[in-house]
């Protein structure tokens, strides 16, 4: 703004003496623009008056604004120090045509200057460069070469930094104020151009002898008070779209001027020599890592804003997002630590609600927490469990009343084998002394880690069950009964013909005797006889209506030690008659290591008659002299007998092997179709399994297994 | 011709068949037990008279296989079926091929006996026309071709004189080969040839 108000002024007092095409001079106003207007105007109008074809006129500019003054072409040549005049001409391709001298007191034209750090006299303490880190440290302008930069690159070469060696680090903006500053005590240390000390104190505004010169350097053409090496004096350029022309006429101008004419004398300079090298100043700003040389590191925080705008635009983007995740994340967790209490509550809730009894169970066996279920079912409180061994609350006891050791509760197990279990049928204490049946599931629960934490318990009263199943075990009690009965009628005629054999013989035989007693032609001895075979016949007779009356009677409920051999005999007895009609060879291979089993002796009867039965009957229609009907049994693993009923009939097709257990399926005109599902049921019941396997036209095996009773050894 | 009938027993139960055993000597019966059909066809003389009491349900060759061979036989014993229960409709089906009796288990013995006696009474009488026939037949064998000629027509009812016009002889020689007929035929009357040959023919 304030150079937009130089330019105006400019614009303003031009036409008072304009003749010809305007040329406007930027002036770097280092000490103010008042002074410069002052300093410069009359150059200005040196420069019109020899070149009467142009009116030029000074633009005086601050530090900031010459580069915008330069690079929009406001101005046509720009008179600066050094170190701008070095970025211009690196950046605006400025042209330096002549170079100022400088003038003293004496008039003598000295075209170098250099930088002065001074401190006040009294400050004894600050002798060397060295002395002054901590200190308040003025300087004119982070870009016044003169009255910065200079003494930056001798301050760089002791290894101080300005910018952090420094307790404070301040520009005053014009040389004169560093100088007051310095004097007011407001700093302890100021830097500014060589020969301003000199001028002020020529102007009587300070006393050269109130100051301590810092690092003093001496040169011997050089007579001002200076602490940094030399550099050019300030460079006359021309601006880029200025002509040679014009510029080398302005040269011409320049060097012509003598060094004490008025316009030189108000410029506090002598006049100008021709352009001298500024590579000193480039070799500064190298070293600085100032621009033009500037590396990234050192970019102005705006300067970098300004060229790389994209990046912060990202970074605050990025930051921005960063900012909404956290503070959304912040929420979140808030969130997450609410929904974590409703969690709990709700765990609670679920735990409370479910009908089923829930505990949790240590490694060292405690219960950790019981649900209400669980409190409802055993009478137990919460403060009565938790913390104390489950197993001597819960477990101590079996259905029959002995001793229920800790190291056989399936709770434990689980979590000493980390293995899921079922129980189905135990038996838990209340705590009014009363026993319940339970099933239960015990899990074991693992930390994060997979350490196995504890098991946990759910279990639920079974009494319902239970009298539910005594109840499906009656109904089926009584539908083998039934199917038994259906059995014997079914295999009535065999039985009957069973029965004639030995009834046959009686009666003949005893006709026989009768009619040998009664011609008295016979022994005695051969009525005897044959009234012993009677006897005997009698009593098979008798054996077959026992098995008979057997087979339909209502079992017993309880499981005794059968032998298999037994059964099979027996069963084959009531079938001979339909074996032998049908003609059918029957093998026996019974192992005597696989015959006693843990039953209802009755239902493995009825297991095998019909498994018999069937066998039987499938074989009765084949041709004569192939029937054969093979009863195998043997340790199928150890401690499971199986026993094996092969035919050699025509075998059964898959489909009727899928419903061959099913109720009612029957291929038998009399039969009611409950034999092989009655069968399966019964197997089942006894922990058994029943399967069939066939090939068709060459037969058919059902084989069932059951526990082998292991208490036989010592019978 | 002369041998004593034998009550034949196949029977696989050894009780069964002691029982009856027993019960046919206790009568004074000759009897041989057999424990299956094959033993008896093993053995099976069609010359010795007496019957057979045959079990139905028997293991291997089962009564009705072994009756359906016996009866391919010109001469063979009479079938007495015994069945058990339940077995009638084999029971009918071994009377249509030939048995003369069959009787359920367990039986009365008087009822058992009775059959036992018609059927080797039937036997006999069987065995007695088949030895006749076999007589008759042994006697045509000894008349001339032209005798056997003759012979057709008398028993045909022709009269001397058509035979003689039909076979180009005279009447006195279609006499003397009816004498010669009678004769060999050993036949005292014409009605006596006559039912030989009718005898023979059925």
């Amino acid at each position: 703004m304030r150079g937009n108000c130089y330019l105006l002024l400019a614009t303003l007092l031009l036409p008072c003496a304009a003749f010809g095409e305007d040329i406007r001079i930027g002036v770097l106003s280092h000490r103010g623009y008042i002074a410069t207007f002052a300093d410069w105007t009359p150059t200005a109008d040196y420069l019109s008056a020899t070149l009467d074809d142009y009116q030029f006129a000074v633009v005086p500019l601050a530090f900031d604004q010459v580069n915008e003054a330069v690079a929009s072409g406001a101005v046509d040549f720009i008179l600066v120090n050094p170190g701008i005049y070095v970025n211009l001409e690196v950046r605006y391709r400025v042209t330096r045509i002549a170079t100022m001298n400088n003038r003293r007191a004496d008039n003598a034209p000295y075209n170098f200057f250099g930088g002065v750090i001074f401190a006040r006299q009294d400050r004894s303490d600050l002798q060397r460069l060295e002395d002054l880190r901590g200190q308040r440290f003025m300087a004119v302008d982070e870009t016044s070469l003169g009255g910065f930069q200079m003494a930056w690159r001798e301050l760089k070469a002791k290894g101080i930094n300005p910018y952090e060696d420094f307790s404070a680090l301040i520009f005053g903006g014009i040389h004169d104020d560093v100088v007051y500053a310095v004097s007011n005590k407001d700093v302890d240390v100021g830097t500014v151009r060589t020969d301003i000390l000199e001028r002020m104190a020529v102007d009587g505004i300070v006393n050269l002898d109130d100051f301590r010169i810092i690092n003093p350097q001496n040169h011997a053409e050089f007579p001002f008070v200076h602490s940094t090496r030399l550099y050019p004096e300030w460079p006359f350029s021309k601006v880029r779209h200025t002509s040679n022309a014009l510029a080398q006429r302005v040269a011409i101008a320049l060097l012509q001027m003598p060094a004490n004419h008025p316009a030189a004398v108000l410029g506090h300079h002598a006049g100008w020599t021709i352009p001298l090298d500024y590579e000193p100043v480039h070799v500064l700003f190298r070293e600085l890592n100032l621009p033009p040389y500037q590396f990234p590191a050192k970019f102005t925080f705006w300067d970098a804003i300004k060229r790389y705008w994209y990046g912060p635009v990202i970074a605050a983007s990025v930051l921005m997002f960063l900012g909404v995740a956290t503070l959304w994340e912040t929420r979140l967790n808030r969130r997450l630590k609410t929904a974590k209490r409703l969690l709990e509550l709700q765990h609670r809730l679920i735990l409370n609600s479910v009908a089923d009894g829930i505990y949790g169970v240590d490694q060292s066996g405690n219960s950790t927490f019981i649900n209400r279920a669980m409190e409802k079912i055993t009478g137990w409180k919460a403060e009565e469990v938790i913390g104390r061994n489950q197993h001597e609350i819960l477990h101590h006891t079996r259905a029959d009343g002995s001793r229920h050791p800790a190291d056989e509760c399936p709770v434990y197990a689980t979590f000493r084998d980390n293995t899921p279990r079922f129980v189905e049928d135990d038996l838990f204490w209340k705590k009014n002394g009363t026993s319940l049946p339970v099933e239960y599931t015990c899990t074991p629960i693992h930390a994060e880690d997979g350490a196995v934490l504890g098991s946990v318990v759910v279990f639920r009263d079974i009494t319902e069950r239970k009298k539910a199943e005594d109840k499906a075990l009656k109904h089926q009690l009584q539908l083998a009964h039934v199917a038994r009965l259906s059995t014997m009628g079914e295999m009535a005629s065999g039985i009957a013909h069973e029965l004639n054999q030995p009834l046959t013989a009686i009666t003949t035989n005893a006709r026989a005797c009768v009619r040998m007693l009664d011609s008295r032609q016979t022994a005695v001895e051969n009525c005897l006889d044959v009234m012993e075979k009677v006897a005997g016949q009698a009593e098979r007779a008798g054996e077959i209506i026992q098995h008979i009356l057997h087979f339909i009677r209502k079992e017993q409920p309880d499981r005794l030690p059968v032998r298999i051999s037994d059964v099979v005999n027996e069963m084959l007895l009531l079938m001979r008659a339909d074996i032998r009609q049908a003609n059918i060879q029957v093998s026996l291979k019974l192992d005597p290591d696989a015959d006693w089993v843990l039953a209802q002796e009755i239902q493995i009867e009825q297991v095998i008659l019909n498994l018999v039965r069937n066998a039987v009957e499938a074989m009765a229609d084949m041709a004569q002299g192939v029937g054969r009907l093979d009863i195998r049994s043997g340790l199928k693993t150890p401690g499971i007998v199986e026993v094996c009923v092969t035919d050699t009939g025509p075998g059964l097709s898959e489909d009727l092997i899928k419903r061959l257990f099913t109720p009612f399926v029957t291929t038998k005109p009399q039969g009611l179709g409950l034999g092989l599902s009655i069968s399966r049921g019964i197997i089942d019941a006894h922990g058994g399994k029943l399967t069939v396997d066939s090939e068709p036209n060459k037969g058919a095996t059902f084989r069932f297994t059951l526990p082998l009773y292991i208490g036989e050894e010592e019978r | 011709m002369n041998a004593a009938p034998t009550v034949f027993v196949v029977d696989d139960d050894q009780e069964v068949r002691d029982a009856l055993t027993l019960l046919m000597t206790s009568i004074g019966l000759a009897v041989e037990a057999f424990g299956s059909a094959q033993e008896f066809q093993d053995q099976f003389d069609p010359a010795r008279p007496g019957c057979l009491l045959l079990d139905i349900r028997m293991k291997g060759m089962s009564g009705l296989d072994l009756q359906d061979r016996l009866v391919v036989e010109e001469v063979h014993p009479p079938v007495i079926i015994i069945t058990g229960h339940g077995d009638v409709p084999m029971a009918v089906r071994a009377v249509k091929a030939g048995a003369v009796d069959f009787i359920e288990k367990p039986f009365k013995e008087q009822v058992l006996l009775d059959s036992v006696f018609r059927a080797i009474e039937s036997d006999a009488d069987n065995r007695g026309r088949v030895l006749q026939i076999a007589d008759i037949s042994a006697r045509l064998q000894r008349l001339t071709p032209r005798e056997g000629e003759v012979l057709d027509m008398v028993v045909a009812g022709k009269r001397n004189k058509v035979i003689a016009g039909e076979l180009g002889i005279s009447q006195s020689t279609v006499e003397a080969h009816r004498a010669k007929v009678m004769d060999k035929m050993e036949a005292g009357s014409l009605s006596d040839l006559m039912r030989m040959m009718l005898f023979r023919r059925s």
